[in-house]
């Protein structure tokens, strides 16, 4: 049942990685543009408004469903989370990190 | 746009600055196509009589009844951001000391022509047959009922009005208004657009919109005052809109 409920929020929350909030700004931008510029010149061209609402809701509309959705392209390069640290009783002062090392200004701190 | 919620509100906000953007385009976009109005406007016959401003009123003031001819041409008024266009006619006459007081201006006539695409509405105007042209023939469809706002064959824009009743009786502010000279009848419109500003008429060239070519009568006098008894007051009658259940009571 958690299980359940997990994935459901994770649908729900969508949550992508780095690249892919990258990825859904600049779709945003791109097709909302392109449909604009699209839907201007369609009116102009058959002098008919009505096209130009169609066209233009129509762009925004596949714009909504291609950027809001969790699609998997958008989690292309997920991020891992660092391991839990687990503190060891013997090293008090040294956190262990399960072997991954993390350096600052080139010098180890962890 | 790491959430489901935020990627809404991005696409949304940015569609909102889109559509405005869209619709400026749309506003501006009318300035490249071109306009070549030409009417001609005619007096018809001009009868002032004595009548009371309405059923009720002890005040008797003189009422200018005024048909017209009307042959115009608006069809390149009509692009694809006009909706409908007001137009209407104006008799105008010089005040008493015209370097002081401008000349007087009143509506005697006016119509509603929406565009072939707009939508329905039941006080726009519908364009009589013409004289020697049969009514076309419809038993079917009750869609062909109503008439159209421009002459079988045309398309809007188009008017062809002959011998045509005022829709409204004029009288000035003193309630004189027989033997007044130099008047003359003139063709007023608004372009209403679907996105942008209304435009009134010019008759001036302006970029790519021509001024109206004529559109403006001959000049007239009004007439001296009738005795009700020698006017047929089925002469006098006037022409009622779409709009004519507008304010009356119920």
């Amino acid at each position: 049942m958690d299980a359940l409920l997990d994935q459901a929020r994770d649908i729900w929350e969508g949550e992508i990685d780095f690249r892919g909030q990258s990825l859904a700004d600049n779709l945003t931008t791109f097709l909302l543009i392109a449909s604009s510029v699209i839907s201007v010149l369609v009116g102009f061209t058959t002098q008919d408004i009505y096209k130009t609402l169609y066209v233009g809701l129509g762009g925004t509309a596949l714009t909504f469903l291609l950027v809001v959705p969790q699609w998997p392209y958008f989690n292309q390069k997920p991020e891992p989370w660092l391991p839990a640290r687990v503190q060891k009783a013997s090293a008090a002062s040294r956190v262990d990190l399960g072997g991954v090392q993390i350096e600052v200004d080139g010098k180890r701190v962890g | 746009m790491h959430s489901t919620v935020v990627r809404v509100q991005n696409v949304f906000g940015f569609f909102t600055s889109a559509a405005f953007a869209v619709a400026a385009a749309i506003a501006v976009s009318v300035l490249l196509i071109p306009q070549a109005p030409s009417a001609s406007l005619e007096l018809k016959n001009v009868q002032v009589v004595k009548g009371r401003p309405h059923y009720y009123s002890t005040k008797r003031e003189e009422y200018a009844h005024v048909k017209f001819d009307l042959d115009a041409d608006l069809t390149s008024l009509f692009n694809w951001n006009t909706k409908q266009i007001f137009l209407y006619i104006t008799a105008s006459y010089p005040s008493s000391s015209p370097s002081t007081i401008p000349p007087s201006e009143a509506v005697i006539w006016d119509a509603i022509i929406p565009a072939d695409n707009a939508p329905l509405h039941p006080n726009t105007y519908v364009h009589p047959t013409p004289k020697g042209v049969k009514p076309p023939k419809n038993k079917k469809s009750k869609s062909t009922k109503r008439g159209k706002p421009y002459p079988e064959g045309g398309s809007p824009g188009i008017i062809k009005l002959n011998s045509q009743k005022p829709k409204y009786q004029i009288t000035d502010v003193k309630g004189k208004i027989a033997e007044r000279e130099n008047a003359t009848l003139t063709l007023h419109w608004n372009v209403q657009p679907y996105v942008g500003a209304l435009v009134w008429d010019n008759r001036q060239t302006w970029g790519l919109w021509k001024g109206l070519k004529g559109g403006k009568s001959e000049v007239f006098s009004f007439p001296s005052l009738k005795g009700s008894e020698t006017v047929k007051q089925a002469d006098l009658k006037t022409e009622t809109g779409g709009e004519r259940n507008r304010g009356s009571p119920a």
